[in-house]
């Protein structure tokens, strides 16, 4: 059975309704961003505002794919998400669920998301579900892999981290490659 | 460094005084020191009216009459006045509601420094 044989089936991708307001952050394309915080009300926000408006370019609104711990009905129902495919990462089995234990599933799912969608902003929430569930080096690797695709193309990558949750040589190895966006952790 | 103090009046309408207090803090740390708030629609109003606020960020919902009647009640006393609407869950329904109804932005509680200020930089002068 090869790697990629279980790959998780992606539903039909499409921009979101735009909601007519402002574009509240400006993240550049081809760019990984960490954002320190808890709970991800930033790292949601931006995203959810990202794929919700355009700036300025009327074709150019950006697809976007989501991968968190949150159930996916909770992520639409409070972000109001119709088109945007939502990843859970959870040992359940089912068609938009990712075992945060198979990190090749993972990584080609973000990739291949990023080659279809060039323009593409994703949000990968549960960093600190997937270090519990693997060793910290393996899941930097991963996002060293996605963030490699992101900065060849014009995508944006979104990453949460509760700096609770890691040491400081953690968090300084997470943001070696990435952008920080200010944020805040609930202590 | 200490931001800039924008003189520009801004009124928080918010049912829950926690969100209230913390919008303040958070207006007053991107600038904005002058700041009153409201908790329905009837003290939104006579506030409203007294203070003449540039910009109010009101609660899609509230006890008793919505944020958009709020919203229509105070364009009809300053067609000038800017609306922000906001609210804990993005309900494009609600969300269209308010901007045919004369809200210029939306902002997702709770929010930050960077969705604020955005927003203030977009609307005020």
């Amino acid at each position: 059975m090869g790697l990629f044989s279980r790959r998780t089936t992606a539903r039909k991708t499409g921009a979101e309704v735009g909601l007519g307001i402002t574009r509240k952050y400006s993240l550049t394309p081809g760019k990984s961003y960490v954002v320190e915080e808890s709970p991800p009300d930033i790292s949601f926000d931006a995203f959810v505002n990202i794929i919700s408006t355009t700036n300025g370019e009327p074709l150019k609104k950006p697809v976007g794919l989501a991968v968190s711990r949150q159930h996916p009905d909770l992520i639409r129902q409070k972000y109001g998400l119709e088109q945007t495919p939502i990843y859970w990462l959870a040992t359940r089995a089912g068609q938009q669920v990712i075992s945060p234990t198979n990190l090749g599933i993972l990584t080609h799912t973000l990739i291949q998301f990023i080659e279809d969608n060039p323009s593409a902003v994703i949000l990968l929430d549960g960093l600190e579900y997937l270090v519990s569930n693997n060793d910290f080096n393996k899941v930097l690797r991963v996002i060293d892999q996605v963030n490699d695709h992101i900065s060849q193309s014009k995508a944006i990558l979104i990453i949460p981290v509760d700096p609770r949750a890691f040491d400081q040589k953690e968090v300084a190895l997470l943001e070696r490659n990435m952008e920080k966006i200010g944020g805040t952790a609930r202590r | 460094m200490c931001p800039q103090v924008i003189a520009t009046k801004i009124l928080v309408v918010d049912d829950s005084e926690a969100f209230r207090k913390v919008m303040t803090e958070l207006l007053v740390r991107v600038g904005f020191h002058e700041v009153v708030e409201a908790k329905d629609f009837d003290e939104a109003m006579e506030v409203f009216m007294r203070e003449k606020p540039k910009i109010s960020f009101v609660d899609m919902i509230l006890p008793g009459r919505s944020g958009v009647e709020l919203t229509k009640a105070m364009l009809a006393v300053d067609p000038k006045a800017t609306i922000i609407a906001m609210s804990s869950i993005i309900n494009k329904k609600m969300i269209r509601e308010s901007m045919d109804n004369g809200a210029k932005d939306f902002l997702l509680k709770p929010t930050n420094e960077i969705a604020l200020s955005s927003v203030l930089t977009m609307w005020s002068d």
